[in-house]
């Protein structure tokens, strides 16, 4: 049967639109079907003033049946074939006449008994609990109050539609009586729409000037942008997050199509699309790669008759272009070195220190991890990069448009002539901004992007500010996983405790946290964050578990480790290759360390053991030292047959110590090579309960 | 059509909605939002419906006339309802009818904008409306105010007059705006920007401010002890007139500016405090 819920607001922000849409989804669902209701159907759709979820939903709950047994027949009948005081209390106790009692038959012999049957509650009467449960759960990142009330939600609510099966239902949600009937668009047909069926509102609103379905809204923006651009042979410059806030920033797009002066081409890309997109959200247009005096927009809006929309967006847009040249001219009249010294006065974080500070250390974090990777050709101009790249904080570009910082920097600094890689390294610096973003295509970038974010969150740590569930005030979780990702997608291989080592060095004793406790705390930080990001990637979470086994020596073998656990989970050898060794783990569990002495090697199979781990061993010590995990892996398989006959044969608890202790001494020299690989015991195979870790 | 008609007619709007129709506050304020018929009376239980222009100071903006954008000092309508009417959103779109904006020719946007005054420690959740991307309102629902959480919730509705009389009167220059039929605001303010824009930059003493500020800031604190929080809201609005003109000298490190900003947000937060606790007492 059919389901309608509209929650009626003022203009909520995109984002939480869409998070609130998830939400009431996903709980819902979770309610309805708790309910034992089947769920035919379940959407949501939505647009800034509205929270709507559509359903296909059972009648109800399906009756229930349930047999229930009482005191036994002998007991309960009483030779003159009345019921016996048991019987009675029993039927008494239950509910039910002394005439419903039948004999059951079970296993153990005759009953007395009954079958229970309840009327499962109609999914109408439900509903009236559960819509108002839901919506009140409905949370988002900044909450409001307004009136005289005491709610708290993204923005005031205006109305509640909420029909089942085509009738109203009677409920209330904090104060608003659900109601058959919802309003049009806000300016162009303002009036009431009544409702009875999915077909009426979608009908009726689309007659009201609402698009309610963010994806109809979507092919429409897309299509009236083609239909502008294709003629010219032009394309919108991409900004998918661009595009997927306007769908639902408006109820009925309308694409614009306006021009600025050429005289403004002279700005660069960068500072004109950020211009373009920050206040008026207007995306650029691009021809063969080339910025062109033009601009789209979408309005909110019917038409556009008189092109009012249009000429008031070009002229909002002259004025900020205005502004931009202004401060592009006034930026350039200091050099970006001299600017940098005025870093000294700005603040990185109260007790870090100021961006001098800051780039200080970044000189020699980056110098070190130049040497590190053995690029000493870049050494210069990175120590060069380093001491400009947070000069531009200072310039009026930057303080106007934030989003710009880096890049400005970088653009200043090659109008001043620096070599390429220095204002390459500037430009690229912030880079990556997420997970999604891209990281910096230059080394120099890459070195500088990774010594900037690690030297910040190791002196955020070092604060003992700790990042937890929603708490990450100054997105560390970010920055780490701009590290993760420069050092995997530049491949880049660094010692990373080391690194930690030295970044922890730059702050000398401005740290509250002993520095050994700091460099735990980030090894266990970026462990999680690496866990995170390679389950993102798709990779089996037991597999990630055992490559991250090994430790984050070098962050980029974790990825090598997973993928080569990834490539051969499939072979027929992997899985008793991996009970094997299990079994291995298992027997060393809390044994002391010891060491394999040859001489004491007095059977056949446990030499043969030794002899085939040696080979195996010092082949595959080269591969798993330049990151090989595959062949490594590949090669260990061959220990299988050997290790098989070992344990068939071989008494690995052997009544006399010394052979014992020898014989475990041999596992754990195998171990060791294992454990360089991954930690197999975390894998989980077939038959084996899987249990996945709370993740962090 | 000027700016003092627009003035006229939003002041018709909103006394017919119920709002008295306050004077401009006759102190140096950055924002209409921080004079006493906004500021003491969103604190507290009373309801409170109010309307004004207050011109607002902002020094850094001034351009010396050569911007056809940008004054140091420009003019808001300033609408306080509390607690906020349910209806609110379509009593302003009215207001934008009565000055005569053609809503249906338009793009209007209600754009999410959460504004913040550190200086006075008040916050809202809300909008700037944009129309056809002009910003030309900021929407608010005051959450707190001197750091005190506010119930009922006021609304606030601040037009940037000169920006929205441009927008009415598709003008790209704000000195050919006319004020009133006979008086242009070239007329009234060229030599006005002119002469602040050179004393907001260069001529400023900034020793003397330094001195003033330090001043105000020690009446502002004493007149709190003696429980004369009106007084004192006055110094604090003083306080930071001075930190604007400082800072547009560029006298102020990123440092010192956190710290003055707290200085006067400390003050400012004891005057609300001492405000609502004796309206809770009489």
């Amino acid at each position: 049967m059919e389901f309608l819920l509209e929650l009626l607001t003022e203009e909520m922000p995109a984002s939480h639109v869409r998070s609130g849409l998830q939400q009431l989804g996903e709980r819902l669902r979770a309610e309805i079907a708790g309910a034992s209701v089947e769920v035919r159907k379940l959407e949501t759709m939505g647009t800034p003033r509205r929270l709507v979820a559509v359903g296909d939903f059972g009648a109800g709950q399906p009756d229930s049946e349930q047999a229930v047994t009482g005191p036994p027949k002998a007991a309960a009948i009483a030779p003159d074939g009345s019921y016996t005081q048991a019987a009675r209390g029993f039927a008494r106790s239950q509910g039910i006449p002394e005439s419903a009692l039948v004999v059951v038959k079970t296993a153990k012999g005759e009953y007395m008994g009954f079958t229970r049957r309840a009327k499962g509650i109609p999914t109408g009467e439900l509903l009236v609990g559960i819509v108002p449960r839901v919506l009140g759960s409905l949370s988002f990142p900044k909450m409001m109050r307004w009136g005289t009330g005491q709610l708290r939600f993204s923005r005031p609510l205006h109305g509640l539609l909420c029909l089942f099966d085509g009738k109203p239902l009677d409920l209330a949600f904090e104060g608003l009586a659900a109601r058959d009937e919802t309003v049009g668009h806000r300016i162009f047909a303002p009036r009431t729409i009544v409702v009875r069926t999915l077909a009426d509102y979608m009908e009726g609103l689309r007659g009201a000037e609402v698009i309610v379905d963010p994806g109809e809204r979507r092919q429409a923006i897309a299509g009236q942008i083609e239909a502008f651009l294709n003629p010219l042979k032009a394309k919108v410059y991409p900004d998918p997050g661009l595009l997927e806030e306007l769908i639902y920033n408006v109820e009925h797009p309308l694409v614009v199509f306006g021009a600025f002066p050429e005289a403004f081409l002279s700005l660069p890309i960068e500072v004109l699309s950020t211009a373009m997109r920050e206040g008026q959200k207007l995306f650029s247009v691009v021809r063969d790669r080339k910025q062109l005096p033009r601009f789209l927009g979408v309005a909110d809006a019917v038409r556009d008759a008189k092109g009012l929309i249009r000429s008031g967006n070009e002229r909002v847009l002259r004025a900020r272009l205005e502004d931009a040249r202004f401060f592009w001219d006034q930026d350039r009249k200091l050099p970006l070195a001299e600017r940098a010294a005025g870093l000294k006065n700005v603040v990185f974080q109260e007790k870090l220190g100021s961006y001098d500070d800051k780039a200080q250390r970044l000189k020699k974090l980056a110098g070190y991890l130049c040497d590190k990777l053995g690029a000493a050709g870049l050494k210069k101009d990175i120590i060069t990069a380093a001491g400009l790249c947070k000069a531009d904080l200072l310039t009026e570009m930057v303080r106007e448009f934030s989003g710009l910082q880096g890049k400005m920097g970088g653009l200043y600094a090659r109008l001043e002539g620096y070599p390429t890689a220095v204002h390459q390294a500037v430009y690229e610096h912030y880079q990556p901004a997420g997970l999604e973003d891209e990281a910096p295509t230059s080394l120099a970038g890459a070195v500088l992007s990774a010594a900037d974010k690690l030297d910040s969150i190791v002196g955020v740590i070092g604060l003992g500010i700790e990042v937890t569930g929603s708490s990450d005030p100054f997105g560390l979780r970010r920055n780490a996983h701009g590290v993760c990702k420069v050092i995997l997608d530049k491949k880049l291989r660094v010692p990373f405790p080391l690194l930690l080592t030295r970044a922890l060095a730059g702050y000398g004793d401005r740290l509250t946290l002993k520095r050994e406790e700091v460099k735990r705390y980030c090894l266990e930080f970026f462990s999680g964050r690496m866990r995170f990001i390679l389950e993102k990637q798709g990779f089996r979470y037991d597999l990630v578990g055992a490559a991250l086994g090994p430790g984050l020596d070098q962050i980029l073998d974790v990825l090598l480790r997973v993928k080569a656990l990834d490539a051969l989970k499939s072979s027929p050898l992997f899985e008793p290759f991996i009970l094997m060794a299990k079994r291995i783990n298992n027997i060393l569990k809390d044994q002391p360390a010891g060491k394999v002495d040859p001489e004491l090697l007095i059977e056949k199979e446990e030499r043969e053991l030794h002899s085939t781990f040696s080979i195996i061993r010092d082949n595959a010590a080269p591969m798993i030292a330049r990151g090989d995990f595959g062949r490594a892996q590949s090669i260990l398989f061959k220990i299988q047959p050997a290790l098989n006959v070992f344990f068939d044969k071989v008494l690995v608890m052997a009544g006399e110590k010394r052979l014992r202790k020898n014989r475990l001494g041999l596992l754990q020299a195998i171990n060791r090579t294992l454990l360089a690989i991954a930690d197999y015991s975390q894998v989980v195979v077939e038959g084996e309960k899987a249990v996945p870790p709370v993740r962090r | 059509m000027s700016v003092q008609g627009l003035i006229l007619d939003l002041h018709t709007f909103w006394a017919g909605r119920g709002c008295y129709l306050a004077p401009s506050y006759d102190l140096e304020v950055g924002a209409g939002t921080m004079t006493p018929d906004t500021f003491f009376r969103v604190l507290g239980s009373r309801p409170w419906k109010v309307g004004y222009v207050q011109p607002s100071r902002r020094p850094k903006d001034g351009r010396y006339a050569e911007n056809p954008n940008r004054v140091q000092k420009h003019f808001q309508y300033q609408v306080i309802m509390k607690p906020s009417p349910a209806e609110i959103q379509d009593m302003y779109l009215g207001s934008l009818a009565a000055i005569g904006v053609e809503l249906k020719d338009h793009d209007l946007r209600f754009d999410e904008d959460n504004w913040e005054s550190p200086t006075i420690g008040a916050w809202g959740v809300g909008w700037q409306v944009l129309l056809d991307g002009l910003e030309i309102t900021q929407f608010t629902y005051f959450q707190q105010c001197g750091g005190i959480d506010l119930s009922p919730v006021p609304v606030e509705i601040t037009y940037g007059l000169d920006r929205l009389e441009m927008f009415l009167e598709q003008k790209d220059n704000i000195y050919d705006l006319d004020w009133s039929g006979d008086v242009s605001y070239r007329d009234l303010r060229f030599r006005e920007e002119k002469e602040f824009s050179e004393y907001n930059f260069n001529a400023a003493d900034v020793g003397g401010l330094r001195r003033m500020f330090d001043l105000f800031e020690r009446e502002a604190a004493r007149l709190i002890g003696r429980d004369l929080l009106l007084p004192a809201y006055d110094m604090c609005l003083k306080c930071s007139h001075t930190f604007n003109l400082l800072d547009s000298r560029g006298a102020i490190s990123v440092t010192e500016r956190v710290k003055m900003i707290g200085q006067i947000r400390e003050l400012v937060n004891g005057v609300a405090e001492k405000f609502t606790a004796g309206k809770a007492a009489s």
